[in-house]
């Protein structure tokens, strides 16, 4: 087993929603822990939790009760800026509808936190050229998103979460907005990335091909860990 | 740099709406830099009229004036008064003032005659620019005099025509005398085109028999000596004879030109209050079109200032081409107001509140119209901009990417 301390961990976390006077009991009581290096699934059904559960990692939530550490840094200490400020350098965000941004070029999207981290054109330039040559868009680097298929967005996405090498890639359903041949290729480009650079992977999904691909998958119901199992692969 | 590129492209989106912004805030400009020049040189024009022709800055008038004014009321040694003013820098010229009847073959109308030595008046006034036809007081035409338009009009008498002149002279015998008009005046005053008729010092002091004294001195300031500054030493110039400044014998007519000026600003708040509520709308759809990418943007880790600053920016881009824009169209314009005028035509001569008006109106710029338009428009701007970016910049990521 790996001895090298957690990058994400998630300690007898609840989460309550209020909907009027309707309490939604999103999360009742997780304990996770998620290591350097792991590709890991969040699996369960819808409800389950798994959107609130990646908020929570994000840090653009926080839990009703618990503790949430990235890093081993408690996310209820930090303020809303020290948050985005941790967002920027240790988390990259996979979303479900790729949110890129349209003003800007494949490129630029890629290179966005590395911009928003500071860091030098010159630099930002070579490490995305290589980053979008490795996920096979080299040459769509100066198209804007509405020039890109859904499958080339969701790439260009891939390379805005890792381009600045954050603790942690969060992606919420990832392959949910495209074909499954797509799904499949994506999925091979996750997998690579994380043995070629060893990039820690939380993924949320209810595609049994994700399950297939993942080394590790961890179900929910209803808000809590049901099954946590290593898997091949 | 790169907020600069962004920002530029976001304001390209939906470019329908940014270029009906930028043209709604370069019209604003391209209305207030005109208009407040036009007004003015228009009220810098009445004003001037009002000074330059007839009252002057300052008016001396003897003590008892007031009371009981008069062919025999008058201040004794106008000439030591004049001297005594040009040594405190001030310019100065002597009226003499009475009323009679003035009759031609057909008609016969009350008047106010005025006599003066025109080399003296012509150093504090303007009235010979303001000649309509014929030629003004001259030392050797005694019996040529200059009379008011509507005077002439109602006596029926053109140039060369002759009028006779009565009244009572200051010994109590009658005061009567044949005169050929000279001149007749263009639009002045609605008292001067009725009731005025110039004559020259020399001669009016003949008429009335007046062998000293004068009823009226006209006080003229330097440009930079502040109106209460020349007050003051004329009063002490004076004695006991009374100063009143211009403000003071016409309080209307200044008060007139003051609420002028607070009408003009105040159209400008309705005008910039207008362009405000639109830049608000526009921004305030910028931001909602794009919560989600707003949201996305502050998940990857942009901080709520720089948030702050895109949203900024992109009005700033777009305020920046309103300024160039607005400022380069009325630029010509201003140019043509200054040199060339609106001609008002038949309005020309119409009196507004005893003013005649011009009948060329004529803007007056400087950079101050232009400064004055910017900065309203910047404060304007800024605040119609805030309220939506400062929404933007507080906008949390979870929300704003739930929000589609
Ligand atoms: N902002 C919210 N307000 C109220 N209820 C919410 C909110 N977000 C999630 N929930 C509720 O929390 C539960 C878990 O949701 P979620 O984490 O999205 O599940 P999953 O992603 O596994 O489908 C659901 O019942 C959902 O309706
Ligand atoms: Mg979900």
């Amino acid at each position: 087993m790996t001895t090298s301390p957690p990058v994400l961990s998630f300690e007898g976390v609840t989460k309550v929603f209020h909907q009027g006077d309707v309490e939604v009991r999103a999360l009742r009581g997780l304990d996770l822990v998620v290591h350097p290096g792991e590709l890991t699934a969040i699996v369960g059904p819808s409800g389950s939790g798994k959107s609130t559960a990646l908020h929570l990692a994000g840090a653009l939530d926080v839990p009703t009760t618990g503790t949430v550490r990235v890093d081993g840094v408690d996310l209820a200490t930090l303020t809303a800026r020290e948050r985005a400020a941790l967002r920027r350098d240790r988390i990259g965000f996979v979303f479900q509808s790729y949110n890129l941004v349209p003003v800007m070029s494949a490129h630029e999207n890629a290179a966005s936190v590395l911009a928003l981290q500071g860091v030098p054109e010159a630099e930002q330039r070579t490490r995305v050229a290589s980053l979008l040559e490795e996920l096979g868009i080299g040459d769509l680097a100066d198209r804007r998103p509405d020039q890109l298929s859904g499958g080339q967005q969701q790439r260009v996405a891939i390379a805005r979460a890792v381009a600045a090498r954050p603790a942690v890639v969060l992606g919420d359903e990832p392959t949910a907005n495209v074909d499954s041949a797509t799904a499949e290729r994506l999925l091979d480009l996750i997998r690579s990335l994380n043995e070629r650079h060893g990039t820690t992977f939380l993924l949320s999904t209810h595609d049994e091909r994700v399950m297939k691909r993942v080394r590790r998958v961890v179900t929910l119901v209803d808000g809590k860990v049901a099954s946590d199992e290593t898997v091949g692969g | 740099m790169t907020l600069l590129r962004i920002a530029w492209r976001n304001v390209w989106r939906n470019s329908r709406r940014s270029l009906v912004t930028i043209a709604a805030m370069a019209f604003a400009l391209w209305t207030t830099i005109l208009y407040s020049g036009l007004v003015q040189g228009y009220l810098d024009s009445m004003e001037g009229d009002v000074l330059d022709l007839e009252v002057g800055d300052l008016q001396i008038h003897p003590e008892a004036w007031d009371d009981e004014p008069g062919l025999s009321t008058v201040i004794e040694d106008p000439a030591a008064l004049v001297a005594a003013l040009e040594e405190a820098g001030l310019t100065a010229t002597v009226r003499l003032l009475s009323g009679g009847l003035a009759a031609s073959d057909e008609a016969s109308a009350g008047v106010v005659l005025r006599g003066l030595d025109p080399v003296a008046d012509a150093r504090a006034l303007k009235l010979p620019e303001r000649l309509g036809e014929g030629r003004w007081l001259a030392a050797d035409a005694p019996k040529g005099v200059v009379i008011g338009r509507r005077l002439a009009r109602a006596l029926g008498v053109g140039l060369g025509d002759e009028l006779v002149v009565l009244s009572q002279a200051a010994d109590g015998s009658v005061a009567n005398d044949l005169f050929a008009v000279r001149g007749i005046l263009g639009p002045v005053s609605e008292g001067t085109d009725r009731a005025a008729i110039f004559l020259l010092d020399t001669t009016f002091r003949e008429l009335f028999v007046l062998p000293r004294g004068a009823h009226e001195i006209i006080v003229r300031r330097p440009a930079d000596l502040p109106l209460d500054e020349a007050a003051a030493r004329a009063r002490t110039a004076a004695g006991p004879a009374v100063v009143q400044t211009w403000r003071e014998l016409l309080p209307t007519i200044a008060t007139m030109l003051d609420s002028s000026r607070s009408v003009m600003v105040f159209v400008f708040l309705i005008i910039y209050l207008a362009i405000g509520i639109l830049v608000l709308n526009a921004v305030l759809m910028a931001v909602f079109e794009r919560v989600r990418e707003l949201g996305v943007m502050k998940a990857l880790g942009m901080g709520p200032w720089a948030v702050l600053a895109l949203i900024v920016t992109e009005t700033a881009i777009q305020t920046v081409l309103a300024i160039a824009v607005g400022t380069l169209l009325a630029a010509p314009f201003a140019w043509y107001l200054t040199v060339h005028g609106i001609n008002v035509g038949a309005l020309g001569g119409t009196a507004v509140m005893g003013l005649a008006m011009a009948e060329v109106w004529t803007g007056s710029y400087d950079l101050q119209n232009l400064t004055t338009a910017v900065v309203l428009l910047l404060v304007i701007v800024a605040f119609a901009t805030l309220i939506p970016a400062i929404r933007a910049a507080r906008l949390r990521p979870i929300d704003a990417m739930r929000y589609q």
